[in-house]
């Protein structure tokens, strides 16, 4: 009986713990979102134009402010990204303050929003596109494990004659 | 019952003996403090941040001394579970806080296996539980190694390129935890006066304390206390005592594990190959430096050690170049101190173990001898 209450309790928390671990993924994956202020151009044969200036405020902190085909970052925890955007559309005008929500897709790291197009109510795949970091050729890094931590990669100073020779064998 | 009435002199020197290695520490802490020349705000800075960092590492130590098991240098297989949990986290893309409690869930299994099988071994070198779990330590670094350098990439899926070695498999020598960065730390700290202090880590750590004295007192820590004075006494009394050995070395390890991600998100990244080398080693020194010995710790212990040993450490760079005029004399004399006071810990306790088993001899020669007389 007290053996099965044991096994019973051990389920118990590891299927608590396994629940804690699945919550944390779900609420705790991060994404970098880019912000580009850059002209859409050609998008159903129209053309949406870059804002004077935008001002991006992520969680009540100014994290880019960005000119025309000017881009900027922020990075965020979970999927339901929250963002204002202080929108001057030509030279002088006076700023238009927007508040704005975006649904995360769980499995991209980096995405890209085109302010322009998210601002004059386009569909998702006309302001959304996914980062692909660029692909630089790699300095080789030293793989560890290699080598020693004697410093005697040169080996061990035995090599040449030893003079072996002259000792007799047997 | 009445104390016997001891000379203050006696006293004062039995104080002294008892608490050589502490002593020992203040005073080189007094003179080294001066030489550094550092405020006192950022010597305080400096403790309060590596206190919140190591602390709950070293209170792990506290189980296998309790169950009689000396010093856990095995604590590093935990630390090494959770180097992995850290990795496969860091690659997930899992930030903040929920990264860290989701790297301490999934270091628990990698840490507890680990434990039990040092545990295991431990038990079949008793009297050496020390350097068994001290080469232990290698033979799972090997494996460590393996996974990490070969197995990561090529068998265990790793996406994300900037934690993999060029070569398509192996982790990088470095892992960037900069999304994780002192995310416990700076969870409801508060700023004293320019002193940053991470009032959640230390909640934490309170947490730990309190886990500790509540275990104590339960069945399995009375247990444990019975095993560690003595195992056939405790075997008699119907204890099972392996199974009590194993526990504890399998608590230190999972509680190590909790203490390295602790420890890795307040540094910011992690060293793959290195991460966990130093950190048995340091984590007991600053335990000895407490005042702890091989058979007897506290919380007390752990929180003056970690303090002393520490303060040490942020001095002694300075005032090697204050002495000598190259901050690399410091750097080694903190080295050289973290490994002599461990030898100097082992030393004593043999050498008090000797004295006790000789004492212990004496006084029965003397009582057979002076039963012969009657007789």
């Amino acid at each position: 009986m007290k053996s099965k209450r044991r096994i019973a309790f051990s389920l118990l928390l590891v299927l608590i713990l396994v629940g804690i671990a699945a919550c944390m993924m779900v609420i705790g994956r991060g994404h970098t979102v880019y912000f580009d202020n850059k002209t859409l151009e050609d998008y159903n044969g129209q053309e949406y134009k870059a804002a004077h200036k935008v001002v991006v405020t992520v969680k009540g902190e100014e994290v880019a402010k960005l000119g025309k085909r000017e881009r900027g970052m922020a990075v965020w925890i979970g999927q339901n990204f929250k963002m204002t955007l202080e929108v001057t559309q030509e030279k002088g005008d006076e700023p238009e303050v927007r508040t704005i929500s975006l649904k995360l897709p769980y499995s991209v790291d980096g995405i890209v929003v085109n302010l322009p197009a998210l601002l004059a109510g386009l569909p998702e795949d006309a302001w959304f596109s996914e980062f692909v970091p660029v692909e630089t050729e790699s300095v080789d890094e030293e793989v560890p494990g290699t080598g020693d931590e004697f410093g005697l990669d040169g080996g061990l100073g035995l090599e040449g004659d030893l003079g072996t020779g002259d000792i007799p064998v047997g | 019952m009445k104390k016997k009435n001891i000379p203050a002199g006696k006293k004062a020197l039995e104080l002294v003996r008892g608490n050589a290695v502490p002593i020992m520490f203040v005073i080189i802490c007094a003179i080294f403090i001066p030489m550094a020349g550092f405020s006192p705000s950022y010597l305080l800075n400096e403790i309060i941040t590596r206190m919140g960092r190591n602390l709950f590492l070293v209170l792990c130590l506290l189980f296998p001394i309790m169950a009689g098991m000396g010093l856990n240098f095995a604590m590093t297989l935990g630390a090494m579970g959770a180097e992995i949990a850290v990795i496969l986290v860091a690659d997930w893309q899992i930030w903040g806080i929920p990264g860290v409690v989701l790297s301490m869930i999934l270091s628990i299994p990698f840490s507890a296996l680990l434990g039990f099988i040092c545990g295991t071994l431990q038990n079949m070198a008793k009297g050496r539980e020390m350097i068994t779990s001290y080469i232990i330590n290698f033979f799972i670094n090997g494996w460590y190694q393996l996974i990490v350098l070969y197995i990561m990439g090529s068998i265990i899926p790793i996406i994300h390129a900037s934690i993999m070695l060029p070569r398509g498999y192996g982790i990088r020598n470095t892992v960037s935890l900069l999304n994780m960065r002192q995310c416990l730390d700076d969870l409801l700290a508060v700023r004293i006066g320019g002193v940053k202090i991470p009032v959640f880590t230390f909640i934490l750590v309170g947490l730990m304390c309190l886990f500790i004295i509540w275990f104590r007192r339960t069945k399995l820590g009375q247990d444990m206390r019975a095993v560690g004075q003595d195992m056939d006494v405790a075997r008699d009394a119907g204890i099972n005592v392996d199974r009590t050995r194993i526990i504890s070395v399998v608590m230190s390890t999972v509680c190590a594990g909790f203490g390295m991600v602790i420890y890795l998100q307040n540094i910011g990244n992690l060293p793959t190959y290195t991460g966990h080398s130093q950190i048995g080693m340091f984590c007991i020194a600053a335990l000895l430096v407490g005042g702890a010995s091989v058979e007897k710790a506290s919380i007390g212990n752990a929180f003056l050690g970690v303090i002393l040993f520490h303060l040490m450490f942020i001095v002694a760079p300075g005032a090697g170049a204050f002495i000598t005029g190259d901050s690399m004399v410091g750097e080694y004399f903190r080295v050289f101190l973290s490994y002599g006071v461990i030898a100097l810990a082992l030393i004593m306790y043999e050498a008090k173990k000797r004295m006790a088993k000789s004492k212990a001899g004496r006084e029965l020669a003397e009582a057979q001898k002076e039963k012969e007389a009657a007789e």
